[in-house]
């Protein structure tokens, strides 16, 4: 990973204003839609109340909701030749894909930040700071994984589609993740395998530690959560890779 | 004995001394839709240090194919390619092959200095950012957004960026097209400057008057092929002369005069379309004095034939 190049990649990032308020703001905005809508957002829900829950389980979508969108770019930069570019320096395409996502990751930050202070500031709560700061660090660090899936998909299909095509089936994962309404039966059976329920499972753990927000659901242990974040991780970071080498020949 | 060899090897004659560029039986087949198709089809070559290699061929010829495969972009299907001794890859990673690719490889929404930044850092040549910016007279446009930029602007911030690790080996594919003529002169006279260096140039083109005007050695390829290779002045006998075209007179069997010009010393090759005969080679006047004298044509001409119509005449498309 290189300083500088993260530096000019991040100033480029933040010229793009309407993308940027739309990725930063669009989270703290289904905050407040969700935390709102149902009653009792104040009852108690493992360490915290259900305002915490929401606000975590929207942090997280919308860190990876801006690592997916971010990292995406780099498709449509492979596809104006920036790759070939890249490719004639010693950066190697492992660099490359950490400086994306370290651009990623910092915008991520900034999403979910906005969504912990509007949880903060209506009244989310949690039994100590302890839990504030880990599930912020949690949601902001396992997001890095949806870099590698943005960026693995928007290279695998060379067209600016991609990218929003990649957003839209992250809607999905997030349904089937668990992260917006709590599942149940076989949903839940068959979301415990999905890509965004070790994530979220993991950014929920300080406030839940694992018990899942349905009536009678079993709990998920800590190592189940890691095992379906780690997996993931390898098979999007598996694909960047594959698409990443392959776009170094001319399109 | 022993003091010969190494008498010899500290002159560094021409066979110890190191190639900058080396392909050997280099093939490239890309699988299409079409079936398979073989954009490079078995060149060898070997560029000296030092040399400024001008690479002549038409659109499709293969020389953006071959100069991937030279920078490690591309793979060769069989066949060795190496730079300086190395594995391109590894050359490109020490900084000392570099290249103005062909197509895009711009950043729109980068200014110009924070695309020379950018790289510059990649290649831990930052010290360097304006020293290249200034030679290659990008220094005014440094706040200006590359998607403002003209053609030939890009394509001298294209060349900047392949300056900042101060390659041994500078590759350049088509670097003027699209420009007009002003800026194409502007562009070569920046380049002739800094090719004084010491630098090894190779440069893809397709208009002969660029090989000419810059190049000491011409690599002629068509149709995935090395057609032919050599000093870049005797560039007219490499493509096959002039073409002398000429109207057979009624009455006489034109299969015998065709017959009769092929006999013709250095005669690449006669065609006929209806009664006008067209005869190609380096020596016109002979062609020439048996077609006005004994078989008496006429409305005889004499023409250089356009690239096009010499590649066409090497590789054996026309006939
Ligand atoms: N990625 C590719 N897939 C299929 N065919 C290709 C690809 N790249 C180049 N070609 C074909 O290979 C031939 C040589 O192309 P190229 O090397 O670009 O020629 P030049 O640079 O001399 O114009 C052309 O027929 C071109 O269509
Ligand atoms: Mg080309």
């Amino acid at each position: 990973m290189n300083p500088t190049y993260v530096r000019i990649e991040l100033a480029r990032q933040s010229r793009d204003i309407g993308n940027l308020m739309f990725t930063v703001g669009l989270p703290a905005v289904m905050y407040l839609l969700f935390g709102n809508m149902f009653g009792g957002g104040s009852a108690q829900a493992g360490s915290g109340n259900v305002k915490f829950y929401i606000m975590v389980s929207m942090a997280a979508y919308g860190a990876a909701v801006a690592t997916t969108g971010i990292a995406g770019t780099a498709a449509a930069e492979n596809m104006l030749g920036w790759g070939r570019q890249i490719a004639l320096t010693p950066m190697k395409p492992s660099g490359f894909i950490q400086s994306k996502v370290a651009v990623a990751l910092t915008i991520a930050a900034a999403a979910a930040g906005v969504v912990f202070i509007v949880g903060a500031a209506t009244g989310a709560q949690a039994d100590s700071w302890s839990v504030w700061v880990l599930s912020y660090a949690i949601a902001v660090a396992g997001s890095a994984v949806f870099a590698l899936y943005g960026m693995g998909v928007g290279m695998s299909f060379k067209s600016e589609t991609a990218i929003n095509v990649a957003g839209g089936v992250l809607v999905f994962f997030a349904f089937f993740g668990n992260v917006f309404l709590p599942l149940s039966g076989t949903m839940l059976e068959i979301a415990r395998f999905t890509p965004m329920y070790g994530f979220v499972g993991l950014a929920r753990w300080p406030l839940l530690e694992g018990a899942v927000a349905t009536p009678g659901a079993t709990a998920d242990s800590f190592w189940w959560l890691v095992a379906n974040l780690v997996g993931w991780a390898l098979i999007f970071m598996a694909l960047a890779l594959w698409a990443m080498r392959r776009t170094r020949s001319r399109q | 004995m022993e003091t010969t060899i190494q008498q010899q090897q500290a002159r560094g004659g021409p066979d110890q001394a190191e190639p900058a560029l080396a392909m050997e039986a280099v093939r490239k087949t890309f699988r299409t839709a079409q079936g398979p198709l073989e954009a490079v089809a078995g060149i060898d070559l070997r560029v000296g240090a030092g040399e400024i290699v001008a690479f002549l061929g038409p659109n499709g010829a293969g020389k953006t194919t071959s100069i991937d495969m030279m920078l490690g972009l591309a793979v060769p299907t069989s066949g060795r390619v190496s730079v300086f001794g190395k594995d391109p890859r590894e050359a490109v990673a020490a900084g000392e092959v570099s290249a103005v690719l062909q197509t895009g490889g711009l950043l729109r929404d980068l200014t110009v200095r924070e695309t020379v930044t950018a790289i510059a850092a990649l290649h831990g040549a930052k010290d360097r950012v304006d020293a290249v910016m200034e030679r290659t007279d990008i220094s005014g446009l440094a706040k200006r957004k590359v998607s403002k930029c003209s053609g030939g602007e890009q394509q001298r911030l294209k060349f900047a960026l392949a300056l900042l690790p101060d390659p041994r080996l500078l590759v350049l594919d088509e670097p003027t097209a699209g420009m007009d003529v002003s800026a194409r002169h502007a562009f070569w006279d920046t380049m002739r400057a800094d090719a004084l260096e010491g630098r090894t140039v190779l440069f893809a083109t397709h208009y002969l008057e660029e090989a000419q005007d810059f190049a000491e050695r011409t690599v002629l390829i068509g149709a995935g092929k090395v057609l032919a290779d050599g000093p870049t002045a005797k560039l007219r006998e490499m493509t096959g002369g002039r073409v002398v075209s000429a109207t057979l007179p009624e009455g006489r069997p034109v299969a015998a005069a065709v017959a009769e010009l092929e006999l013709l010393e250095r005669v690449a090759s006669v065609r006929l379309s209806g009664r006008r005969v067209h005869v190609t080679g380096p020596d016109s006047d002979a062609a020439a004095r048996l077609l006005l004298g004994p078989l008496g044509a006429t409305d005889l001409e004499i023409a250089a034939p356009t690239l096009d119509a010499a590649f066409m005449e090497l590789t054996g498309a026309a006939s």
